[in-house]
């Protein structure tokens, strides 16, 4: 993985310096609140609805176990003893003083890790499907391009004030988008062209929040050494010509759905063509340097562990037999596995992980995955590099520690934001209808009979829980003051994307999980065979009989309101 | 005594970004429970200007709930503000020894 080097150690030193000054400053009240807030965003700091929130950066999600042992050790000193997975791959902290962040930081830097950038109208973590590296479906590594452009993106002067939040992600898998890029302010596909040249198709204005949109292709052929002139050009046309009047008409979407795309497109060119210097070029040895902080690990020579797998799937060992066939994915690499380490178990908030568990993980880590851990967008931990044989093993000791559910992917994998419970944007909570909907379904046998289908639950319109693009998704809104909620079918975050629609009125709290079930029995009701996938079947026949299922029933239509 | 509608001063702590309210006798308290009670709306309005200009060390951001007052008890019209003075309701791992979590308040 990446090392920092002197410059970045500096620039993340520095700046933790800086903020304990501008922290003192506010604590002896010489600067007001109106005054510090943008400076503790730029250094990730929110408030909160009960505290002030601390967001860490995991560029890509990876981490080093050292850096894992630091994240237990900070949220262990100075938290309540646990952290939180973000759907940005990200780690934050719910509970931390202000006058202890800034040591927080200086403790970050010595594992090479800030809060950067993690909040503010700047680029944002740039993310990645969490199988880079190791997937058999992968055409490159995206990890590389993803730290150019970190580095390139990081108090990067003329982008510090961009309109809006920027959000990149990179996929190196032409076939299955894991990294959810069409909805992403820049989306990056590697891909192959017709001489066999790898290169980048570029797509913008992707996004959820208010406007949700699919992003649209602006170049379907970018050659590597002009990746950073290219996202450059784009940024410089946002910058311009993005709304500042109204926040909520701020991000790129708007502009490209204004401009029309082709007009995007002519401008960005138009920039590029005016703009691009040498100095912004990538050569190959570049890319060649810091691909190899990426290189892979020392794997051993093993047999395919193709038969090993199947015989723990079909095992006497039903717990290991259910966690290899929902929790193991294919490696590209001969008797390796990755591993999905759920963390989303009944009773604790998804994404939650306490100190305990944190340090436990580095050391399973560093025993069996080359000391690598991998955060991904859907809130869960991914061990990369797993000898097959040694699944096993690994099992039992996740199961002893609470991450060993076998439901990747599965009905209760379900991506859920903070919500009210914490947050201070939240109309209504989105943890409880996580944890009830863990507690109704949590049977193995019926997980598996329903198959894959992503639940997403956002507690409000800024969609941090990407309720649009799950299969079922669930928005949290006001209504005078109390929480309902909104259901919805039909979205996918991948190569297949879709936006998901509202089913029908809102629904009270007590009444939303019911309606998942419903709508869950007439998919089975109405699947063709087994082998039709919950999305599958919503494109089939439509959301009238799920509305049926849902609003043609008394107890639900009578506790509906208007929505 | 009937229920009434009445107001109170909410704000932050600057230290910790707790939640706080203002009592009557002008200090701050954790617990919405001690909160003073404003019978009209632009006289808490006028109180949270003030506390603004003049308390803006200690406190931060603070704010006007309009709430349900009747035998001592002091209820929030929102659930948004309910969660704020009763914490989350949700599992927290190592809670404030009188943060336990609560039970589903809907």
């Amino acid at each position: 993985m990446y090392q920092y080097d002197d410059y970045d150690r500096r620039i993340i030193t520095e700046r933790a310096r800086q903020f304990r000054g501008q922290v003192a400053r506010r604590l002896s009240g010489e600067i007001t609140e109106e005054e510090f807030k943008p400076l503790r965003l730029q250094n990730g700091l929110y408030m909160q609805l009960h505290a002030y929130m601390l967001r860490v950066a995991i560029p890509y999600g990876l981490l080093g176990s050292n850096q894992v042992r630091k994240l237990a050790h900070i949220a262990r000193t100075y938290d309540k003893g646990y952290g939180h997975l973000t759907t940005r791959q990200n780690i934050q902290y719910n509970w931390p003083k202000l006058a202890d962040v800034p040591t927080i930081l200086d403790e970050l830097a010595t594992v090479e890790m800030h809060a950067v950038q993690t909040s503010g109208n700047c680029v944002r973590n740039i993310s990645a499907d969490h199988f880079a590296g190791i997937a058999p479906d992968e055409l490159e590594d995206p990890r590389p391009y993803c730290e150019i452009l970190r580095q390139w993106s990081t108090f990067h002067p003329e982008f510090a004030n961009l309109p809006r939040k920027f959000k990149i992600a990179v996929t190196g898998a032409p076939g299955e988008d894991r990294a959810a890029v069409r909805f992403h302010d820049i989306g990056l596909r590697i891909v192959e062209n017709a001489r066999g040249e790898r290169g980048f198709e570029v797509l913008v204005g992707g996004g959820l929040g208010r406007t949700p949109e699919i992003g649209r292709v602006i170049r379907e052929f970018l050659p590597k050494r002009h990746l950073l002139s290219y996202v450059e050009s784009i940024l410089r046309v946002y910058n311009l010509f993005g709304r500042r009047d109204n926040k909520f008409k701020a991000r790129i979407k708007i502009l490209v759905t204004a401009l029309g795309v082709e007009e995007f497109r002519r401008r960005v060119e138009e920039d590029w063509e005016a703009s691009r210097t040498p100095e912004l070029e990538l050569p190959d040895e570049e890319i060649a340097r810091v691909a190899a902080f990426f290189a892979p690990p020392p794997y051993e020579a093993l047999q395919a562990g193709n038969t090993q797998v199947a015989g723990f799937a079909l095992g006497r060992d039903r717990e290991l037999g259910n966690w290899v066939r929902n929790n193991v994915m294919a490696h590209k690499v001969p008797g390796y596995s990755a591993v999905v380490v759920s963390v989303k178990a009944p009773g604790t908030p998804p994404g939650d992980v306490s100190d305990t568990q944190l340090d436990a993980i580095a050391a399973i880590a560093e025993r069996y995955s080359f000391g690598r851990i991998v955060i991904t967008h859907t809130q869960n931990f991914v061990l990369s590099d797993v000898k097959t044989s040694d699944l096993p093993r690994l099992h039992a000791e996740l199961v002893a520690l609470d991450l060993g559910k076998p439901n990747a992917n599965k009905l209760t994998d379900v991506i859920t934001c903070p919500g009210l419970d914490y947050c201070d944007l939240a109309n209504a909570r989105s943890i409880p209808l996580s944890l009830e909907i863990a507690e109704r379904f949590d049977r193995i046998d019926y997980l598996d009979d329903v198959g894959d289908v992503s639940i997403k639950i956002s507690g409000c319109i800024n969609a941090c829980g990407h309720h649009h693009v799950g299969n079922i998704g669930i928005l949290g809104i006001d209504k005078r003051g109390e929480e309902w909620y909104q259901l919805l079918l039909g979205g996918s975050p991948g190569n297949d994307a879709s936006i998901g629609t509202i089913l029908g009125a809102a629904l009270a709290q007590h009444e939303i999980v019911d309606a998942v079930e419903r709508v869950i029995e007439r998919y089975l009701e109405s699947r063709e065979s087994a082998e039709e996938r919950f999305i599958e079947t919503v494109r089939r026949v439509g959301l009238e009989p799920f509305k049926q299922a849902v609003y043609g029933r008394p107890r639900v239509a009578a506790a509906a309101v208007g929505a | 005594m009937p229920a009434a509608n009445r107001w109170v001063v909410t704000a932050r702590f600057t230290d910790d970004g707790a939640n706080t309210w203002r009592r009557a006798d002008g200090t701050w308290s954790r617990q919405l429970a001690d909160a003073g009670l404003y019978p009209d709306e632009a006289a808490a309005k006028a109180q949270a200007a003030d506390t603004a200009a003049k308390e803006q060390r200690e406190i931060t951001d603070p704010y006007v709930i309009e709430v349900h007052a009747v035998d001592g008890t002091i209820d929030p019209l929102t659930a948004r503000e309910r969660i704020r003075a009763s914490g989350p309701t949700v599992r927290v791992r190592r809670p404030d020894p009188d943060r336990a979590p609560k039970a589903d308040r809907g």
